[in-house]
């Protein structure tokens, strides 16, 4: 049998990378929302992928955490893992991210507010 | 008041075992680590063996779907900015730290320094810079540079195991861990550090393999166990491996007074330039002479007092003949016959992760007494008349024990190693 690492690989999107290394209730969560779903329903989707690029693995689902977790002091972000996510977060969603939003966002409820007012649809008349 | 440096630590994961037990059967066994491999999923290139890493997989650039022996662990937190070269690293420096008996605790307080050598890993700046291409630079992994560029070992070993000491990597092709592993000797003997870690590395991808076919160097022979037979009259290149071999280097005094087992001492090493080409070896190995002779000089021994010589030669037709007619230069001319073998006939060519990976294999021969064999060695070239090369290895036990290294440019390095008093 010959082994399967010296075979090519195309070059990855972030999508097509890490999507599939999701849990499944993130996915699917994922594309109800691309079916035209409601933004707050995304919540299963943020969790994934913050424990995705989470420098140490959670020690438990960070779904049961207060709001005011914060992302650095609590959870073991750093500045490196916050960039993965946010060019994560910006390709899978289609936005863009500015490094001012960025510094603003500190804990799981300002990550969780802020991308939903992100991928929200346009209100204006 | 004089610093001797002695090997206390060793760790491998190499195509010939990934622990020193595995290792010492298959160097005393002549048990090589080939395999028949497909690169980049071409089955007309000639090119069909690799020496592989046994339970280690790296399907993808991207982390998540790596894996590695379940004997070793590899935190997360490291994973992020490693190559496939650094997983290996982490894997044999737990094991050379563990040998030891050093906890990552006792390695922070500044005496403890650490060098590196890897060419980097083309593998993921291929995959890096193909992503900064497509997407005209607006995207590209925060970590790509630190887990793709020639540093990434020394990078990350040194932010995870917090060292304070003098960090450094070391780029000189096939000489680099060679050059790694003299320095850090430099750093003992200098009083500057008590101990260092000295760790070599590479990845076995096409990018860091394939290359080589543009010059030629490397083995059409599909079958594995004569692919690689360095001396031979009908060797046509190298083997391609990767894997990663790191060694713990500690003054004597330091050692001895924790009660550290110890391998082997290192009593002296040596460089010198073959001022001559970029890619191929001086055709009388004027370089490597004159690097012996200075390793010799350096350690204060006469030629006929060392008993093997672990050879550079890799299995190429004009490297193997250059090294043959420096040995035969520094040895023969002085009336001394070491016992001689290349222990890449076994494991393939390493690159930059050679020549600490054969200091590790002529520690583990001090220690254990016996002397590698020359594998897969039926017609000696004649180019190496009056060299000893033993078909199989020998239960002599060695006293003083060199080990050639060569890289491109010319850059070649030795280092002469002595059983522990």
């Amino acid at each position: 049998m010959k082994p399967s690492l010296l075979a090519p690989v195309a070059v990855p999107t972030v999508r097509d990378s890490s999507l599939r290394h999701l849990p499944a209730d993130a996915q699917d969560a994922f594309r109800r929302f691309q079916a035209g779903g409601d933004p707050a329903g995304l919540d299963p989707v943020l969790f994934a992928i913050l424990a995705d690029f989470m420098p140490r693995r959670p020690e438990a689902p960070l779904a049961g955490l207060p709001g005011s977790t914060q992302l650095i002091a609590d959870l073991g972000f750093d500045s490196l893992a916050i960039t993965e996510v946010v060019f994560f977060t910006e390709d899978l969603f289609g936005i863009s991210i500015s490094n001012e939003e960025i510094v603003r966002v500190r804990s799981l409820a300002d990550l969780r507010s802020f991308i939903r007012q992100k991928v929200a649809p346009p209100t204006g008349r | 008041m004089s610093f001797v440096p002695v090997i206390t630590g060793l760790g491998f994961v190499t195509s010939i075992g990934h622990d020193s037990a595995s290792v010492l059967r298959s160097l005393r066994e002549l048990r090589h680590g080939f395999a028949p491999v497909e690169f980049l999923g071409n089955p007309d290139l000639p090119v069909k063996v690799a020496g592989t890493l046994k339970g280690f997989s790296f399907p993808t650039p991207n982390w998540r779907d790596w894996s590695w022996p379940e004997a070793f662990h590899v935190d997360r937190e490291l994973l992020r900015g490693l190559a496939p070269h650094g997983v290996y690293a982490v894997c044999a420096l737990q094991q050379a730290l563990a040998g030891a008996g050093l906890d990552a605790a006792s390695l922070a307080d500044g005496t403890t320094g650490l060098f590196c050598a890897s060419a980097g890993s083309p593998f993921m700046l291929h995959t890096f810079l193909n992503q900064l291409h497509e997407t005209r630079g607006e995207r590209g992994n925060p970590m790509g540079i630190v887990a793709s560029i020639a540093g990434t070992l020394n990078f990350n070993l040194a932010a995870h195991y917090r060292i304070t000491g003098a960090v450094c990597g070391f780029v000189s092709a096939c000489a680099s861990s060679s050059h790694a592993l003299g320095y850090a000797t430099d750093e003992i003997r200098l009083g500057r550090q008590q101990r260092m870690l000295v760790v070599g590395a590479e990845d076995l991808t096409a990018e860091s393999i394939v290359s080589f076919s543009s010059l030629r160097a490397l083995s059409h022979n599909p079958d594995p166990a004569t692919s690689s037979r360095p001396f031979d009259r009908r060797r046509d290149g190298f083997v391609g491996t990767g894997g990663a071999v790191a060694l713990v280097v500690e003054e004597a005094t330091v050692a001895r007074k924790r009660g550290a087992h110890v391998y082997a001492e290192i009593a002296g090493w040596g460089q010198a330039g073959d001022g001559f080409s970029v890619a191929v070896s001086h055709p009388q190995g004027a370089g490597l002479r004159a690097a012996m002779r200075r390793t010799l000089a350096d350690a204060r021994v006469e030629a006929a007092e060392v008993d093997y010589v672990n050879a550079h030669a890799t299995s190429t037709v004009a490297g193997d003949r250059s090294e043959a007619l420096a040995l035969q230069a520094v040895f023969t001319a002085a009336g001394a016959k070491p016992r001689i073998s290349s222990t890449k006939a076994l494991t393939g060519h390493g690159l930059s992760l050679a020549g600490v990976m054969e200091a590790g294999f002529c520690a583990l021969a001090l220690d254990r007494g016996f002397i590698p064999g020359a594998a897969h060695l039926e017609e000696i070239d004649p180019c190496c008349a009056g060299l000893d090369l033993p078909r199989t290895s020998l239960d002599e036990a060695p006293r003083l024990v060199l080990n050639n290294s060569s890289g491109f440019g010319g850059s070649n390095v030795c280092h002469l190693l002595r059983k522990s008093a």
